[in-house]
């Protein structure tokens, strides 16, 4: 096995990308959803990939092999091709929404007056050069991210905390559970966790108590996108679910704003470069499956085709946003619970040929 | 192909770095040339029959060698919608079409027959605006009122802002609001919401008869003749003026402050609040209500009231201002109590000074307590009577209901202001 990744950056991977990737409409969708009951419909998503990135991360102390090789060694070579090329097809579809929410977000927040989709494809260009890379250029990603991360989110948490009515939640637990939960199943699409970890299965060399710390780092991933909502619908109320683009809305209301300007920009700035990694992590991914699919290990010509997938889809659906996002709420769901918990759950049935054996 | 990409990424970066710079120093990457472009700072709405009238207060920056320098001028646009007004306006100004740097709405007084959310519900929409801008209501019309020249500002937009400040709020002299908050109280189970109510002065004048309280002044002659100025669209109120003599532009001011010498400088002010009940103006709080509300909703650092004791008119200071709400419901019937402490001072008295007493007055007396605590009940009732009559729960007490004792929600939701009873519990202890 060749530790292409630590269990320190999966950590940082499942705390920070859990969370900025969940910053932007996913509380406006769930206000409008859930209303003040919106934390219990994130709750219910996080419990629910809590267990499974456990029970991943667990299986991680099982085997020394990829999920891959976990495939093969169970149903042979062509099925765990067969099954590495829908995951990188699924990865396509994870990716799809977070790019054309931060196309929507960048335009709306930094540029304004410029048109969008050509200044936004110029993104393109990282994220072909970014999905070139492996599992050891995430990880080295994720290092640096992590310090831009704590500071921006400390900023802009400690600029909208003031402003928050906390009453805005009472009274607790009155929306009917069949609307908590349907806004749940409308937003599992962002729930996709556990399949980077069954990626990284295999590439990392686990150590005792591992589990726990990634699984306890997803949690405080949640913890803080939890804590998000919970300012965001503490500043906003009943009128929540009006505010698009959340994270540049909740410090808006800083006493100093009026002062010194728009200095929340600064962490927001800072954000959106933490965001963008989060973003193409989903194309690092699918060229790693295509790669595993056929073998076909020049990672350039994946990560061009599929780029260039992104681009048509991109080109194609550029002012139908919000179809886009009713067919992922509506219909998507059956894919992402199939990709990102059953499969995951399931990996438990495949031979794991233990570390034991390998000691012997 | 990898190796390829390792071998030239270097240069590729530094290609990509030099692009960047050559983009950045050559015109700022072509976002935004502020020398060419205006701004709109404030907006006022006025209801026209069927359509909207919307006048935008533009600030246009000029070229300066001493300094900044920016002109403000008044240009109107009409349609069925603000938005088709604001539409009409960013055509004339050149300015895109979002109003980011818009800090106030002012509604007409012609706006209390239209529904609220009508005539701000662009605002909310899309993004249009950050909800950060203060909103108000003026006596007369908000055209008017965006054209007067103004005393304590080059600029009107800025006087009207500065009367409606976050430090007067927490003197409890006006009920500072946002798009954020009305829509917040509007769209609660309480569904109303206030806004100060503005109105101008001839510089200078002060109109006796407030018991001390004192608001007001000569009216002048808002309207009118500047408000004709206006119609026909673009107006450059007080341009010429800053033009023509050096001194109107001197200094960074603009040229409003060059025309308004001739036309006689307002002041604002924002005591009273138009209160709005369903989305619909349901009235306005005079000034002794509206400081209630205001102690109810606000923190306060200090605020003055007046009272009378022994015959003697004082004016007391109350620091460390707590007021606040709570709602109960005793043997099925829902019971308010209005909470009032301060710490008070006495900041003045109606007699003569005499020096050696000067010093006992640091301990207030608890004959000026007691008129100070009777004051602050009288101004809480005249509030809660207000309420009552016009249906209107500015303070939010349906929404406490909700929030608090939502199993009696459905059953007093609707007369819960005439049916329950209300305790005042008022304390005013000696700062001393």
């Amino acid at each position: 096995m060749e530790n292409k990744i630590s269990v320190r950056q999966i950590c940082f991977i499942m705390l920070m990308y859990t969370a900025v990737s969940k910053l932007i409409l996913y509380p406006t969708v769930l206000s409008y959803e859930s209303g003040r009951d919106l934390l219990f419909s994130a709750l219910l998503d996080f419990a629910v990939q809590g267990v499974i990135i456990w029970a991943v991360s667990f299986l991680c102390s099982r085997t020394d092999k990829t999920f891959f090789g976990l495939i093969e060694s169970t149903f042979g070579n062509i099925f765990a091709r067969v099954i590495y090329g829908l995951f990188a097809l699924f990865f396509i579809i994870c990716a799809v929404i977070p790019f054309m929410e931060q196309k929507l977000y960048v335009h709306s927040i930094f540029y304004d007056t410029l048109p969008s989709l050509p200044l936004f494809l110029s993104v393109m260009f990282f994220t072909v050069y970014a999905a070139c890379k492996g599992f050891r250029n995430i990880g080295r990603c994720a290092d640096i991210c992590l310090p831009i991360f704590a500071i921006s989110i400390i900023f802009i948490f400690s600029m909208s905390v003031g402003e928050a009515d906390w009453s805005n939640f009472l009274p607790v637990m009155k929306t009917p559970p069949a609307k908590v939960f349907s806004a749940s199943l409308a937003t599992v699409f962002r729930f996709f966790e556990p399949c980077w970890l069954l990626m990284f299965m295999g590439h990392f060399k686990y150590g005792k108590g591992d589990a726990a710390k990634i699984t306890l780092s997803y949690v405080v991933g949640a913890l803080i996108v939890m804590l998000f909502l919970a300012l965001f619908y503490g500043v906003y109320g009943d009128i929540a679910c009006s505010r698009q683009f959340a994270i540049a809305k909740i410090s808006l209301f800083f006493p100093a704003i009026d002062l010194v300007g728009r200095i929340d920009l600064i962490a927001l700035y800072a954000l959106e470069i933490v965001m963008l990694f989060a973003m193409v992590i989903n194309v690092q991914m699918c060229v790693h499956c295509f790669v595993k699919c056929t073998g076909y290990e020049n990672r350039a010509v994946w990560s061009v085709a599929v780029n260039g997938v992104l681009v048509i889809l991109l080109l194609t659906l550029n002012t139908k946003f919000n179809a886009v996002y009713n067919v992922w709420a509506k219909w998507m769901w059956i894919v992402f619970i199939i990709f990102a918990n059953i499969i995951p759950l399931l990996a438990w049935a495949l031979k794991k040929g233990g570390r034991k054996e390998e000691a012997k | 192909m990898n190796g390829k990409i390792k071998k030239y990424s270097p240069v590729i970066y530094w290609v990509l770095i030099i692009a960047l710079l050559c983009l950045f120093f050559t015109n700022d990457f072509g976002i935004l040339d502020l020398h060419k472009t205006s701004l709109i700072v404030a907006v006022g709405i006025d209801s026209a029959g069927d359509e909207v009238e919307v006048t935008a207060q533009v600030a246009v920056p000029q070229p300066s060698q001493s300094g900044d320098s920016i002109k403000y001028i008044e240009v109107q646009g009409s349609g069925q919608t603000v938005a088709d007004a604001l539409n009409e306006i960013n055509a004339k100004t050149g300015t895109y079409p979002r109003l980011l740097f818009c800090k106030l709405i002012l509604l007409g007084e012609n706006c209390q027959s239209e529904e609220l959310f009508r005539m701000l519900g662009c605002f909310y929409r899309r993004n249009y605006s950050e909800l950060t801008a203060l909103v108000a209501m003026c006596k007369g019309k908000a055209q008017d009122m965006l054209s007067l020249p103004a005393t304590i500002a080059p600029e009107n937009a800025t006087a009207i802002q500065k009367v409606l400040s976050e430090e007067l709020k927490r003197s409890a002299n006006v009920s500072t609001s946002t798009l954020r908050s009305i829509a917040v109280s509007n769209y609660s189970e309480s569904r109303a919401c206030y806004m100060p109510y503005v109105e101008a002065y001839v510089q200078g004048t002060s109109e006796p008869g407030g018991n001390g309280d004192n608001v007001g002044g000569d009216p002048g002659q808002q309207g009118g003749q500047q408000g004709g100025g206006q119609s026909g669209g673009s107006s450059q109120q007080g341009g010429q003026g800053g033009q023509g003599g050096q001194g109107g532009e001197g200094g960074g001011s603009s040229g409003q402050s060059g025309g308004s010498s001739q036309q006689g400088e307002m002041e604002f002010t924002a005591r009273k609040t138009a209160v709005f009940a369903d989305g619909r103006f349901a009235g306005i709080l005079d000034e002794r209500q509206s400081f209630a509300l205001n102690i109810i909703e606000n923190e306060i650092r200090l605020a003055v009231a007046q009272c009378e004791a022994d015959g003697v008119h004082y004016t007391v200071g109350l620091r460390k201002a707590d007021g606040g709400i709570k709602l109960k419901v005793k043997d099925g019937a829902p019971e308010l109590t209005v909470n009032f402490k301060a710490a008070a001072q006495v900041q003045g008295a109606k007699k003569v000074l005499d020096p050696h007493n000067v010093k006992t007055d640091d301990v207030v007396r608890p004959e000026v307590l007691r008129a100070a605590e009777e004051e602050m009940k009288t101004r809480f009732e005249r509030l809660m009577s207000a309420c009552v009559e016009n249906n209107c729960d500015v303070l939010g007490i349906r929404k406490l209901l909700h929030k608090q004792h939502y199993k009696y929600y459905e059953a007093f939701k609707e007369d819960i202001l005439s049916r329950m009873t209300v305790r005042y519990d008022i304390k005013i202890e000696s700062m001393n």
